[in-house]
């Protein structure tokens, strides 16, 4: 990891979500969108739900692991990082500025 | 008074005067048309529809009338109009009942926001609903009527009206609308079937209605608690499958359907998230075999 960014969600009152299977569906707003977000992508905005001024990159992989049980490898930071920027695409999730 | 009990001479005369009223589920059409063809399809089609008094409110003031002009006579049209302005491009003189059936489908979309519309079919069987949500070409009108033909309510071919706190579906029992080859193929599943005249040429090919059973128009005010969403697949000569399907899916699907989900923003996921908890979501293929799609829609019914 090169460096430890915190994320935080971008507008969490504008969110309403539903989740079935582990999966999760979520209206936004502020932009008017409807998503349908992955396991991971479920357990991700789960995670900076519940950190509402932003969460490091590390100790959010490390949430996440230990709620599925796994280890914080470096696959799964992949795999967290491409998740929070393909939330940031969706302008749901963004990078604390320092 | 229903349709059936107006005489052809009083049926016409409405049309072409003050107005043919009539109550569809929810909301009320004044319709007025000079055109045999609407007429003869509105006496056999919408026999068993209530008709309402000139005193009665009108949700929608709709006609269906030739242009002006040269049209009249050569090669004639037939205009769809809404409140005295026309909708739509004109459509040959033959088209005109499905062209009224199109129309009285866009007023209901574009106005009763008081609702979420999804496109769907939508029956009932004991309070329970059933929404096939899908595109043209799945299949959705020919197994919705297939299901009506054995016994299934029909609360609607094509527009399933949901109340904004999603637990309860609201009939609107219009005709079905049936194209191309299921004309012919629910002609001889359902014998007794009041089908009406084959419209050629439309845009969507060959075009026939079907009556709704009386039992289905007399209970428009029935309601029916969202308990199956089924998204249908007709393959020519498929097997027949049945399989759950993800609420996340069955949900994203139901958006993709629904016509003014955008208008009701938060509103609409709310009310979509309400109908998913309350539904089993299956995905639904068949090749074409009613008798067993029917069967395995009454075997989920009664489980």
């Amino acid at each position: 990891m090169k460096s430890d960014p915190s994320w935080r969600l971008v507008a969490p009152d504008a969110l309403v979500s539903r989740s079935w299977d582990d999966e999760l569906v979520l209206y936004n707003d502020v932009t008017g969108d409807t998503h349908h977000l992955s396991v991971l992508g479920r357990a991700v905005m789960t995670m900076l739900a519940s950190h509402p001024s932003g969460i490091a990159l590390a100790a959010l992989v490390r949430g996440i692991a230990d709620d599925a049980g796994t280890s914080a490898d470096d696959e799964l930071v992949e795999v967290v990082e491409r998740t929070l920027a393909h939330l940031a695409e969706l302008r749901l999730a963004t990078p604390v500025s320092a | 008074m229903i349709v059936a009990e107006l005489a052809a001479a009083e049926l016409r005369r409405r049309l072409t005067g003050p107005g043919l009223r009539l109550r569809l589920g929810p909301v009320a059409a004044e319709i007025r048309s000079p055109f045999d063809v609407v007429a003869s399809g509105l006496a056999l089609l919408y026999a068993k529809h209530e008709v309402l008094g000139a005193a009665d409110f009108a949700d929608f003031r709709v006609a269906v009338e030739p242009p002006f002009g040269v049209r009249r006579f050569v090669a004639p049209q037939a205009l769809f109009k809404f409140d005295g302005s026309t909708r739509f491009r004109p459509l040959p003189a033959a088209q005109a009942f499905p062209l009224l059936e199109w129309g009285l489908n866009w007023c209901i979309t574009m106005h009763c926001h008081q609702y979420l519309i999804i496109h769907s079919a939508v029956l009932e069987r004991h309070g329970r609903a059933l929404l096939l949500p899908a595109p043209p070409g799945s299949g959705k009108s020919t197994l919705c009527a297939a299901l009506v033909a054995r016994g299934w309510r029909l609360l609607s071919d094509e527009l399933a009206l949901v109340e904004l706190d999603g637990t309860r579906v609201v009939p609107i029992p219009r005709p079905i609308s049936l194209k191309n080859r299921s004309i012919d193929t629910i002609a001889r599943f359902w014998p007794d079937a009041a089908i009406g005249d084959v419209v050629p040429d439309t845009l969507k090919g060959s075009v026939a209605h079907v009556r709704p059973p009386a039992d289905s128009v007399r209970r428009a005010l029935e309601f029916a608690v969202p308990a199956w969403v089924v998204l249908p697949h007709y393959e020519d000569g498929a097997a027949m499958e049945l399989a759950a399907l993800p609420k996340c899916d069955a949900f994203m699907r139901l958006v993709d359907s629904a016509f003014n989900y955008s208008v009701h923003g938060r509103a609409g996921f709310e009310a979509l998230a309400a109908l998913v908890d309350a539904s089993d979501c299956y995905a639904f293929t068949y090749g074409g075999a009613l008798d067993e799609a029917v069967g395995a829609f009454d075997r989920f019914a009664s489980s």
